[in-house]
This record gives C-alpha cells, sequence and structure tokens, in this order.
C-alpha cells in the first residue's frame, strides 16, 4: 500500500490521480452497496417494479433525435462549412421541435434559420473576426 | 488611481449598450422556464471574444443579474420557476395571481430583488479587499485546505446528497487531471485514441456549456417541450395595486434574508435554490403570522427574492479573493477571464484595480437597469413567459457551437467535448447526481493536485505539514470538521425526517 502512493519524480503524474480513483472508488461503494440492498430488499428487480429511467411518456424523437441532429450538424459543418451547414440544421432543429410540417411554421423555420446563421456568422465571423467551424 | 477616466471608461455607450442587452437577454432567459442564468452566461461568452474585458464583465454581469431575476416573472405567473433559485418566490408569489393581484407580486418581487442584489454589493465591495489580503499570504498547503474546504461545504449543504456531492467533486477533479502533468510532463489518463486532442484535457468551456445549457436543453427535449399556459386573470384591474408602503415592516426582513442570500453566495457551489430556501424558512420561522406565508404573503415574497438577488454579489466574493466560484454561474465568469488570458485569484484586486472597480459599478449599474426593465413595461415582461422555446433552443445550439469552437481558436475537438458533456449533464440530472460540485470540481482540480504536490515537496513528502503550518491552516481544519459534522447531522435528521414520512 505504501509502495502504491509513494512520490517519485518519474511517476508522479499518477500520484494525485491515484489518490483521487481510489477515494471515487470507496466512496462510490459506500454510496451505491446500500442501495443495491434496499433495492433488492423491495424487490425492485422483479420484473415490474424497475425503476425508470425516463420520464413517464418521454418523448423519444425529440430527445434521440436531437442527439442524433447534433452530431450529424458536427459532421456537416466540417463538410461542408458552418453556414450552408447552419442554415440546414438550424431548420431541421426548428421542424424537430415544433413538431408540425404546417406549411406556415415550416416557414418561420426557415426564416428563423437563415437569419440566425446569416447573423451569426456576419456578427461574429466578419465583424468580429471569430473563428468559425 | 483616476476615478474620473475610470468612470469615463465605464459610461461609454458600447458599454452601456452592452449592459443594457445584457439585462435584457439575461431577464428573457431567467423568464423562460428551463433556461436558467448560467446558460444566459454561457450562451453569450463567445460574444466576448471581440471585447476587451471590462465591456465582456459589464455584458456578462448584466446576463447573471437580469437571469437571477427574471426568473420571478414565470414563479409568479404560472407558478414554475423561471430559474431554480425562485423556487420559493413561487410559494407566496403564485397565491397573490391567483388573488388578481399579479402586477403587484410582480412589482414587489422587483424591488426586493433590486434590494438584494445592493446589499449582496455592498458585501461584495466590502468583504473581497480584506479576504484577498488575507489569502495573499497563504502558501501551498493552506491554499489546498481551501479548496478542500470549499469542496466538503458543497457537501454539506446538498441536503441528503452528502455523499453524492464529494463524490462528483473529486469525479470532477479526476477529469479535470487528464491531459499532461506540468512537472514531468508525461501524458496520463487519457485514451490512446485521443491522444492528440487530450494532450491538454478537455478545455473549460465547451465542458460548461455542455454540461449547463445543452444538457438542459436535452432534458426539455426528453420532456417534449411543453408550451406554457398563462392565465389572463392575472391583471385584475380592481385588485390591489402595488405601492412602496408594501415594504413598510420588511427593513428586517429584507436585511436577514438579502444577508443569507450573500452568504450562501459565498459558500462555493451553493446555487440560488439553497439561498432563498434557507432565507424563506428563516423568515417563516420569524414571522408573526406564520400561517400566512405560502397564501400569498408580501413577507415571503419579499424574503424569496432578496435571497436569491443577495447570491449574485456574494458569490463574487470567493471568486475575486481566491479564485474559487461561489455558484455555477460565476464559474462561467472564470471561462470569460480566461479566454482574455487571465487568470484570477488573491492578486486581482491589487493587480487590476481598475477592473475591480468596474465589476463594482457594472453590478450597480446592472441591478438599476433590472429594477427599469423590469418594474415599468412590467407587463410587456410578463410576456416573456410565452415565448416559444421551440425557436429559442435551435439558436443557442448555434451559440453554443460557436462558443466551444472558437474558444481555442478553432479546435473541432472542442465542439465534439461540447456534446460529450451534453450527455454527462443530461446523464448525471438523470441519476440525481448534482452538476455543480462537479464543474467546481473539475475548475479547481489542477490547483488542487498543484497545491498538494507542491506542499509535500516543500515538506520533503512529510504529510504533517497539512497540520503544523500555524493558526490560519488549525482554523481551516476546523472549518473542514465543523462542515463534515453539519453534513452529517443534517444527514441524519433528513433520514429521520424520512422514516417518520414513511411511517
Amino acid at each position: 500500500m505504501a509502495e502504491f502512493f509513494q512520490y517519485r519524480y518519474s511517476t508522479s503524474h499518477y500520484f494525485f490521480p491515484k489518490i483521487i480513483i481510489t477515494l471515487l472508488i470507496v466512496l462510490g461503494l459506500i454510496i451505491i452497496i446500500p442501495k443495491i440492498i434496499k433495492a433488492v430488499k423491495s424487490g425492485a428487480f422483479s420484473k415490474g417494479n424497475r425503476p425508470h429511467f425516463f420520464v413517464e411518456n418521454y418523448d423519444k424523437l425529440k430527445l434521440f433525435g436531437t442527439l442524433a441532429l447534433l452530431i450529424l450538424y458536427i459532421l456537416a459543418l466540417e463538410w461542408v462549412g458552418f453556414l450552408i451547414a447552419s442554415i440546414i440544421f438550424i431548420f431541421l432543429f426548428n421542424v424537430l421541435f415544433c413538431g408540425t410540417l404546417q406549411p406556415k411554421s415550416l416557414l418561420i423555420s426557415a426564416i428563423i434559420s437563415v437569419v440566425a446563421s446569416v447573423g451569426v456568422w456576419y456578427i461574429f465571423g466578419v465583424v468580429f473576426n471569430v473563428t468559425l467551424p | 488611481m483616476d476615478y474620473m477616466s475610470l468612470f469615463a471608461s465605464i459610461f461609454t455607450l458600447q458599454n452601456l449598450t452592452m449592459a443594457a442587452l445584457g439585462v435584457v437577454m439575461g431577464i428573457i432567459f431567467g423568464a423562460i422556464p428551463g433556461m436558467t442564468a448560467t446558460m444566459a452566461v454561457a450562451v453569450f461568452l463567445p460574444l466576448t471574444y471581440a471585447y476587451d474585458l471590462q465591456t465582456s464583465l459589464i455584458l456578462l454581469l448584466g446576463l447573471y443579474v437580469g437571469g437571477i431575476s427574471g426568473g420571478l416573472v414565470p414563479a409568479i405567473l404560472i407558478n414554475i420557476p423561471g430559474t431554480p433559485s425562485s423556487i420559493t418566490t413561487c410559494f407566496d408569489g403564485y397565491p397573490m395571481t391567483l388573488r388578481g393581484e399579479g402586477e403587484r407580486a410582480l412589482k414587489i418581487g422587483v424591488t426586493a430583488s433590486l434590494l438584494g442584489g445592493l446589499f449582496s454589493l455592498a458585501c461584495l465591495w466590502l468583504f473581497t479587499p480584506p479576504l484577498a489580503q488575507l489569502a495573499i499570504k497563504f502558501s501551498a498547503v493552506e491554499k489546498f485546505l481551501v479548496i478542500l474546504f470549499a469542496m466538503t461545504i458543497i457537501a454539506a449543504l446538498s441536503k441528503g446528497k452528502m455523499k453524492e456531492g464529494i463524490w462528483m467533486g473529486l469525479l470532477g477533479v479526476l477529469i479535470a487531471m487528464m491531459g499532461t502533468f506540468d512537472d514531468n510532463n508525461k501524458l496520463r489518463l487519457v485514451p490512446d485514441l485521443f491522444r492528440k486532442e487530450l494532450i491538454y484535457g478537455f478545455s473549460l468551456l465547451p465542458v460548461l456549456i455542455g454540461l449547463f445549457a445543452l444538457g438542459q436543453m436535452l432534458e426539455e427535449a426528453e420532456r417534449g417541450m411543453p408550451k406554457e399556459n398563462v392565465d389572463s386573470a392575472m391583471f385584475n384591474k380592481d385588485a390591489r395595486k402595488f405601492s412602496f408602503s408594501d415594504f413598510k415592516g420588511q427593513t428586517i426582513n429584507v436585511l436577514r434574508s438579502s444577508a443569507l442570500g450573500t452568504f450562501m453566495g459565498i459558500l462555493p457551489g451553493v446555487g440560488g435554490s439553497a439561498a432563498s430556501l434557507m432565507a424563506y424558512s428563516q423568515t417563516k420561522n420569524f414571522s408573526k403570522n406564520k400561517d400566512e406565508l405560502g397564501k400569498g404573503a408580501t413577507e415571503g415574497l419579499i424574503s424569496s427574492e432578496s435571497a436569491n438577488n443577495g447570491l449574485t454579489g456574494g458569490a463574487l466574493i470567493p471568486l475575486l479573493s481566491m479564485g474559487i466560484p461561489g455558484d455555477s454561474t460565476t464559474a462561467v465568469l472564470v471561462g470569460a477571464f480566461a479566454l482574455q488570458g487571465m487568470s484570477i485569484g488573491p492578486l486581482f484586486i491589487t493587480k487590476y484595480p481598475d477592473l475591480w472597480y468596474t465589476i463594482l459599478i457594472a453590478l450597480v449599474l446592472c441591478n438599476l437597469l433590472m429594477f427599469a426593465v423590469m418594474f415599468f413595461p412590467i407587463k410587456l415582461i410578463a410576456k416573456i413567459v410565452r415565448v416559444p422555446k421551440q425557436r429559442m433552443y435551435p439558436v443557442i445550439i448555434l451559440m453554443c457551437v460557436v462558443g466551444a469552437y472558437a474558444a481555442n481558436y478553432g479546435v473541432m475537438f472542442d465542439v465534439w467535448s461540447l456534446v460529450i458533456f451534453a450527455v454527462l449533464g443530461y446523464l448525471f440530472s438523470k441519476l440525481k447526481l448534482p452538476a455543480t460540485p462537479f464543474l467546481i470540481g473539475f475548475i479547481l482540480g489542477g490547483d488542487l493536485e498543484h497545491y498538494f504536490v507542491d506542499a509535500l515537496k516543500g515538506s520533503g513528502g512529510d504529510l504533517t505539514v497539512f497540520f503544523t503550518r500555524g493558526p490560519i491552516c488549525w482554523v481551516l481544519w476546523l472549518m473542514i470538521l465543523a462542515s463534515v459534522a453539519y453534513a452529517v447531522i443534517q444527514e441524519r435528521g433528513s433520514k429521520k425526517e424520512a422514516k417518520k414520512e414513511a411511517e
């Protein structure tokens, strides 16, 4: 044990992390073990009584759609550049969040995406000279 | 120092515009449930690349003050706190709205906010310099202990979540240590696949924005982003009108609540909800008509709002005196200083007196602006609650991506970290793990290690150095022990209560 925590220059980069990891594991066990015991006792692991991770009737489309669009958006930033990718994806985010395909809603989405993307691109990229993807 | 030229440099058209922009945008973010003051500051950080620190600070402080204050609008009108810190505003504000006194409640809330903000500002002005003076004398040992104290106090005040709070703080420290260790230039805790990207570890800004802006958005997406309904009955013309005499006999209440709010702000990692809950329960204890509270008593409303604005000045005290952020929003401010290449610590006030006074004056200005913007066109402000989140979030995503990408002048990996920490922030809240201790741990992790190793080097590896370095050291240990003891007592108390309720 003493050897494990010895301070040496060559391994000094692992000195403090070792202490933290040890604490994390010990404390983690202290937190989790009573919970498991309690869960087993109250029968939480039996069928039909499992704890729910998501809220009831959660919006699958919006949650996973947001994640998927986010990842695709970042990939698109590298492929087609900031302005085009942003206009397309801000539009898609708008459509996803509103959840309707009514022409009026689509039109508003389109306006928002173009105005926001061009606005940010102009203010940050051109006026302030901030590096954009 | 030349005060006239300082004043002249602060009150320029550009700065005043930024202050107004900050306050108004802050109020909007605060007033829309699901968007917070922290989110407002995080989203607007990229705008500060283009300005110097003075202007940036004015903008960000405006967002902070506006964001905390804006939360009272939906709390009073639709019984949903706009930011976590206005939870207790609902208790008395909403019953008042139901009586048709919505306008009066809003005006009382705004006035109480102003008073709380100004009180905490006075505390900031008085207490920060002596604390910084004390902190300058700290050696590595004391600095290590101060951070340790900060982390135990987080745990002590996260009611019934003491262990989880400490665990999250430690996790933050661990994540902060990913990358290269300065002492021997060796890479650690990094998977081989990301050797190049993580050579300096994760950068602060994507972590911040991901955890507190995008993580929150994912939660909202899960809930399907419901529309909030506002009754039109909230403004009844025949109902009692607001007058400043509503504050008669409330002086002690205002002072006590602001002081508690400020004190809770000073303690690192303690958010606004803890501050206003504490002030509210104390007001209830001391109140002459206890039964009225929770049924639309102005007393409770005043207490809640002066406490959560008291937080603003309080949370800046440890930041400006020791470099330790007092809450999640001030933690984002650390990011703003980092962007300008400045580290913040005990030497801040002596080294940059101009910036110190800028912060004080900007806070006065932003509090007054907040009052002016919210008090007079109050009916307009009430409409913000109806702004559709569905249209705001896409633009926020855009700003977050720009902010993360530009933080280190164009690193695509930072945008990916943004997504990683957005998912983490979402998971934390799903697993009921507090995210603020994690962030504080992440920000202070590097320093914690640094001071620990330095202290040991100075003593030749002797661990007793942490106990033998003199009175300041002992006082700090006492404070650490006291906060741990408090946490244990609290934990027992809440367990007993839970048992009682179960029976």
